[in-house]
């Protein structure tokens, strides 16, 4: 056997074991990389590349230590996941590095972060003063998370007193000019609702990029041609202000009306609209 | 214009934005969003009920305007 047929040989073959080793490594490994699981990566990769070089004088050498530490890193996430002591060894606990407001030089120092690092590090978080952040650590994979100061975060609808009704996530039901039924069905609509809601669009389904339906039923269209407008969902925001205007008229004829008993009616009316409209307010503005 | 069609109109308005938020109801997957869309849309139906009375009254008294 010619040593190049041996090298392409050794080389397709451990791709596709190399493939099947990093499904059973699992999904942390590029997610979340500790210290260790670089080492693994390396330490396969490099083994890897000796294999299919016909570095190694005997194959079972190498695949011995592919399995040893494949096997390896697989126990000790499993015992990770098991027991608390072992993942504290494994990868290690977060550090503080600012709490109340103030940095802890000396937790700087232990994990030997400069304050240039820290500095750019909150940067990177959208913080460029150090004035504004309540607490600090430094997480496994090295990244930073931050806390802000109260009076300095984003503020919510919870801090602003605003009510705000509950959204469930979108459902895709146009790609590429394809329709998806199996969003369309856990939205409880079907094929026939998404064709009459086209043809309200005035657009054909083939043309369709993407197509996207909220939790109130309103279409959002993306064309492929990016030239012909397509207005975006209105239903919601119309049917508020269909209300409002109908409380104003009501009062409206209220006041017109020289009948006591038609004045009251339609000042209960338009009081009870007034209160649909503040319940409505929440679900359909915000 | 009247005021009889004034209020037919509004109450078209009124029946139209019932119709819509009982759709929404509909599709609504929250059960406490559900209960506010669905307590919304009785309120409404409620005003519909009394304007209708309404506009029979205006149609009586305005009968050349008549319609439906």
């Amino acid at each position: 056997m010619p040593v190049w047929f041996n090298i392409l040989l050794r080389s397709a073959g451990l791709f596709v074991l190399l493939l099947f080793v990093t499904r059973l490594l699992g999904k942390r490994q590029t997610s979340r990389l500790t210290m260790f699981d670089v080492i693994t990566a390396i330490v396969l990769g490099g083994t890897t590349v000796t294999i299919s070089l016909n570095l190694v004088p005997n194959l079972a050498y190498g695949l011995i230590v592919l399995a040893v530490w494949t096997l390896f890193s697989l126990a000790v996430h499993f015992l990770s996941l098991k027991y608390k002591t072992m993942r504290d060894v494994v990868q290690g606990k977060e550090t503080v590095l600012i709490n109340h407001g103030k940095v802890l030089e000396d937790s700087l120092l232990g994990v030997r972060l400069t304050p240039e690092d820290l500095l750019s590090q909150l940067r990177k978080k959208n913080v460029f003063n150090i004035a504004d952040v309540e607490f600090a650590s430094l997480e496994t994979d090295g990244e930073v998370s931050v806390l802000l100061k109260k009076d300095r975060a984003p503020a919510t609808a919870r801090i602003m007193g605003v009510a705000c009704g509950q959204e469930s996530v979108p459902q895709t039901v146009i790609l590429d000019g394809i329709m998806m039924d199996e969003p369309l069905t856990a939205m409880g609509l079907n094929r026939g609702w998404l064709h009459t809601e086209l043809e309200k669009a005035g657009v054909a389904p083939e043309n369709v990029f993407i197509g996207q339906v909220d939790h109130a039923g309103q279409l959002y269209l993306d064309l492929f041609d990016d030239a012909v407008g397509v207005p975006g969902p209105k239903t919601k925001d119309l049917v508020f202000l269909t209300l409002k205007k109908c409380q104003a008229d009501l009062e409206l004829y209220a006041l017109e009306t020289r009948d006591p008993a038609a004045r009251r009616m339609y000042g209960d009316s338009s009081a009870v609209l007034a209160q649909t409209v503040r319940e409505l307010e929440p679900l359909l503005r915000r | 214009m009247t005021i009889a069609s004034n209020v037919k109109q509004t109450l078209a308005s009124l029946k139209g934005a019932q119709a819509t938020i009982e759709t929404f109801a509909s599709l609504e997957k929250n059960a406490e969003n559900r209960e506010v869309l669905d307590r919304s849309a009785r309120q409404i139906a409620g005003v519909v009920t009394a304007m209708e009375k309404r506009t029979g009254f205006l149609e009586f008294a305005e009968p050349q305007y008549k319609g439906f």
